[in-house]
């Protein structure tokens, strides 16, 4: 019978332990998990929607109101986009679903800050009911530059600073007026040039010579003699299948690693990752975050890396130039040259930065994150000085500014649309990067080339910082 | 103005449960020989936060948010749900004097959170879980005079275990699939869940062999068993139920051998028997994927278990307010994922307090068992209650995601006639357990000489 006690006894505790190791576990999804879990884009439950709260703000960093909602005469709000365009990839729209920060921020801007006294507040004097501001790290100063620089190009232009990963402008052409997106839905959604994608964050590009940036980490990394190696560029180069052309079949004679990156010459490249091999390349491309999830808060696109291990040596030699089948989003390559600018680490890309709460109190604040780690300190550096030799005097001169020393890498991708899609990544100033921009443009013949854009950029973006330091 | 009061009451629900928890434990101080307040006074304190509770939910529920007028089907429901909770507390007073107050409120409490919950998601099943809950209450009511007319009723072991496979034969050949189970049986437009009723009748008959000593024979003998039982269900897909019968076995022989080896023996044989299980059936395969990592396969296999996850972390601690949740995106929210809707509407807190309940329950259960001085009465209450605790810990480990999804109901909540009628005739069972142990060991102790019936009773 004692023995009978016993094992009752033990089998309670069994028991307890089994129904606290569910109380533990609860409280692990509600305390640590769940940000991660709840902002999920399958979450229903963030399309939520009370009409009888006054939706919160977009605000940028100054202080500008980009997104703000009034009331109707019928007791109704409407949303009115105060920047209309030169906003509209960043705002998105909140009326035929929602997209851009009304999307990623929806739950916030329904939730009522002190709920317990705004109401009271409401239900005493008939005070509307406020939901929470996002404020985004936007300065819509350098965003309307961008965007004027950008003009009628199709295209995309991203801004950020390094250190940290914020987002300062982000533009994207064709775009569209969020007031009237409801009005222009039929017309909106079947355009052929789709202006309601944002080009800057899902737009996928090859990214054409601005990924031998990418390349010239894997030579560093395995061609051992490669700061004294040299090979001669004759215009081009014949590979299994493949001939390699440099740009207008012109002939660099001897280059190095840093000569090669300066001209842009294609031969080099694709001769050194003959060597190197496609499943080092690959390596290498997945560890610069290729394939890594930025988590960035807007709706982007995920890179694409065309090349297999068993790759032909075909493909291989034009993933090296950045043709073939790899592409990637603006916005990773504006993270590469942040990275490359931060000393090989690369930070999360943000754009909300805290909320306001309707008392005018701000709070939630982003930190800045690691995403990942691309290469060490040294490596970094010499590409480093390598992008600013392009710049001064490579493909790259014409982005250079006076007084600022900008570093950076040119692209010309080929297409099938034939008509081929300039790019410009880079930073400045090289010694201390306070910016890291991303320029594509596509169709450059007709609109000119991304490097001076973004020379214009790098010299406006630098000149408002200043002001507002 | 409802907004305010549904943001209020998240307070005063979380308010509830929490003070109601508190008086179990005064309660159970001063049993102990601590004082913290009077043990009466507690226990009445319980039944009103029981009715204020129901008012309360009722009130936000039948509340028309479009007309702005109140629905009289709610108002009419609410009321009859509460003279009902009002019965309950009334008879089971009188039919079970000497029972244990505390598993009385706790399953009251339990009962009536599945009224309001159900009532918010779908009234109808809310009309229908009622009807059972009162079919339940007469059933355990009459529990007692129906022991007192067959008073040794252990000794129809074999008839128990028979109509088990002759149960669960029949859903095997006549058996309607639900919710990926073929466990439901459907007799002239009733359906019903035979291994619920198999539940009630495999506890007795476990509890009717192992009041004797156990021997090799009897070991083997209800271990072939058992595993006939547990393959059966096995091969209906309903995982949950099988599980449930595997520990109740294990646990009953443990007590009734005190023999850890046997224990971990089991333990490890079961670990084969799963990882088996594993390989052959492609739908334990499948719960197991998605348990995993259900964020891999979000459209269809990981949407049940992600969807549940969203409600419970997104509202936080406090829950969303009554009717302010989307609970409903959850798939069979109502009969396995309730403690998902009431994490999301309740609050997590309450959710944590739900549990606590069953604590409660559990420990009540086992002092029971361990009180009583008849060795079949004490394996038939420890029997019973590890079954009903058990089997709420793997329907909200597996909503929470700690442990792979088996569908069962959670005891008292979940909607579904069978598992409420059953649970509660367990929970009668439990109770009578206790009055019966009461009187007799008080007879016991007046006559001392009075001969003890049935040696076998005791070890």
């Amino acid at each position: 019978m004692n023995n009978m006690k016993r094992s009752i006894r033990r089998i309670f505790w069994l028991l307890v332990l089994c129904f606290l190791l569910l109380l533990g576990y609860i409280g692990k999804l509600v305390l640590m998990e769940r940000v991660g879990i709840s902002t999920n884009a399958y979450n229903t439950r963030l399309r939520y929607v009370d009409n009888t709260i006054r939706r919160g703000d977009i605000i940028d960093m100054d202080g500008e109101v980009l997104a703000t909602s009034v009331l109707q005469g019928d007791g109704t709000y409407e949303r009115k986009y105060l920047r209309s365009r030169m906003a509209a990839h960043i705002t998105g729209y909140s009326s035929v679903g929602k997209t851009g920060v009304e999307a990623a921020q929806n739950f916030e801007m329904m939730t009522l800050h002190n709920e317990f006294f705004q109401r009271v507040m409401a239900i005493a004097t008939g005070k509307e009911l406020v939901g929470n501001s996002v404020v985004v790290t936007v300065d819509m100063d350098i965003q309307t530059i961008a965007g004027n620089l950008l003009g009628n190009a199709k295209g995309a232009v991203v801004v950020m600073e390094p250190s940290t990963g914020r987002i300062l402008a982000l533009q994207a052409y064709p775009d569209f007026d969020p007031n009237t997106v409801s009005a222009n839905w039929d017309e909106l959604k079947d355009a052929e040039d789709s202006p309601l994608v944002n080009r800057a964050t899902q737009g996928l590009y090859p990214p054409g010579s601005t990924f031998k940036l990418v390349t010239s980490l894997a030579v560093m990394e395995n061609i051992r003699d490669w700061q004294t190696k040299t090979y001669e560029c004759t215009g081009e180069a014949a590979f299994e299948n493949k001939v390699i052309h440099c740009y207008n079949n012109k002939a660099h004679g001897t280059v190095d690693l840093k000569q090669a990156l300066t001209v842009s010459c294609n031969s080099y490249f694709a001769q050194m990752t003959t060597e190197i091999g496609s499943s080092k390349l690959r390596e290498v491309m997945k560890r610069v975050g290729m394939e890594t999830p930025s988590g960035f808060d807007l709706a982007y696109s995920q890179n694409r890396i065309g090349l297999e291990a068993s790759a032909t040596q075909s493909e291989l030699v034009e993933t090296a130039i950045g043709q073939g089948e790899t592409a990637v989003t603006p916005m990773y390559m504006a993270m590469l040259a942040s990275a490359i600018a931060n000393e090989g680490i690369m930070m999360q890309p943000y754009i909300v930065d805290h909320i306001q709460y309707s008392n005018g109190k701000a709070g939630n604040y982003t930190v800045p994150k690691k995403l990942t780690e691309i290469c060490s300190t040294q490596e970094a550096a010499t590409l480093r000085d390598m992008m600013v030799s392009v710049v001064e005097k490579g493909t790259g001169s014409a982005a250079s500014i006076n007084g600022v020393t900008v570093a950076g890498k040119t692209g010309t991708a080929e297409n099938a649309t034939g008509n081929d899609h300039s790019w410009f990544v880079g930073f400045a100033p090289a010694e201390n990067p306070k910016i890291a921009v991303a320029v594509v443009i596509e169709n450059s013949d007709a609109y000119g080339s991304a490097t001076p854009i973004a020379g214009k950029v790098i010299q406006e973006a630098l000149k408002q910082l200043e002001n507002k330091a | 103005m409802l907004d305010l009061l549904i943001m209020l009451s998240r307070y005063l629900f979380i308010f509830y449960i929490g003070f109601f928890l508190w008086q179990g434990i005064v309660y159970i101080a001063y049993e102990q020989g601590g004082f913290l307040g009077s043990p009466y006074h507690a226990v009445s304190i319980q039944r009103r936060l029981i009715i204020l509770m129901h008012i309360t939910a009722f009130l936000i529920l039948s509340y028309n948010r479009d007309t702005g007028i109140y629905d009289w089907k709610a108002v009419l429901f609410g009321a009859v749900g509460c003279i009902f909770l009002l019965a309950a507390i009334h008879f089971l007073d009188r039919f079970y004097y000497e029972g244990c107050p505390l598993i009385w409120t706790g399953t009251l409490f339990l009962m009536d959170t599945s009224l309001i919950i159900l009532q918010r998601l779908e009234p109808i099943l809310a009309y229908k879980q009622l009807m059972w809950m009162v079919i339940g209450l007469v059933g355990m009511l009459l529990l007692p005079t129906f022991f007192r007319l067959i008073p040794r009723f252990e000794i129809f072991e074999w008839a128990f275990i028979i109509i088990c496979f002759g149960l669960l034969l029949c859903t095997k050949i006549f058996g309607v699939e639900r919710h990926g189970s073929t466990n439901w049986l459907s007799i002239g437009g009733l359906t019903f869940q035979p291994s619920e009723l198999v539940k009630f009748l495999f506890v007795f008959y476990l509890a009717s062999v192992f009041r004797k000593r156990v021997e090799w024979k009897e070991f083997i003998i209800t271990g072939v068993l058992s595993a006939g039982i547990v393959l059966l269900l096995v091969l209906q897909k309903d995982l949950g139920s099988a599980l449930i019968f595997f520990m109740a076995y294990m646990v009953m022989l443990y007590i009734a051998t005190a023999n850890e080896l046997l224990f971990l023996l089991g333990m490890i044989m079961a670990s084969g028997a799963a990882t088996l299980a594993y390989k052959i059936f492609s739908h334990v395969r499948v719960r197991v994927a998605a348990w995993q990592n259900p964020w891999a396969d979000i459209d269809s296999g990981g949407y049940q278990i992600v969807n549940s996850l969203f409600a419970i972390t997104t509202w936080g601690l406090l829950g969303s307010g009554l009717t302010k949740g989307m609970p409903k995106s959850i798939p069979v929210v109502e009969s396995d994922f309730i403690f998902a809707a009431i994490c999301e509407e309740f609050g997590t807190l309450f959710g944590a307090g739900v549990i606590c309940i069953f604590i409660m329950l559990l420990y009540r259960g086992v002092r029971i068992a361990l009180d009583c001085k008849r060795r079949y009465y004490s394996i038939l209450a420890v029997g019973v209650i590890t079954m009903l605790c058990f089997q709420a810990f793997i329907i909200i480990g597996g909503v929470i995601k700690l442990i792979p999804l088996t569908g069962v109901t959670l005891p008292f909540v979940s909607y579904g006639g069978t598992s409420v009628l059953v649970s509660l005739m367990m929970m009668g069972l439990l109770q009578w357990v206790c009055v019966y142990c009461e009187q007799h060991d008080a007879d016991e102790k007046t006559s001392p000489d009075m001969e003890m019936e049935g040696g076998e009773d005791y070890e």
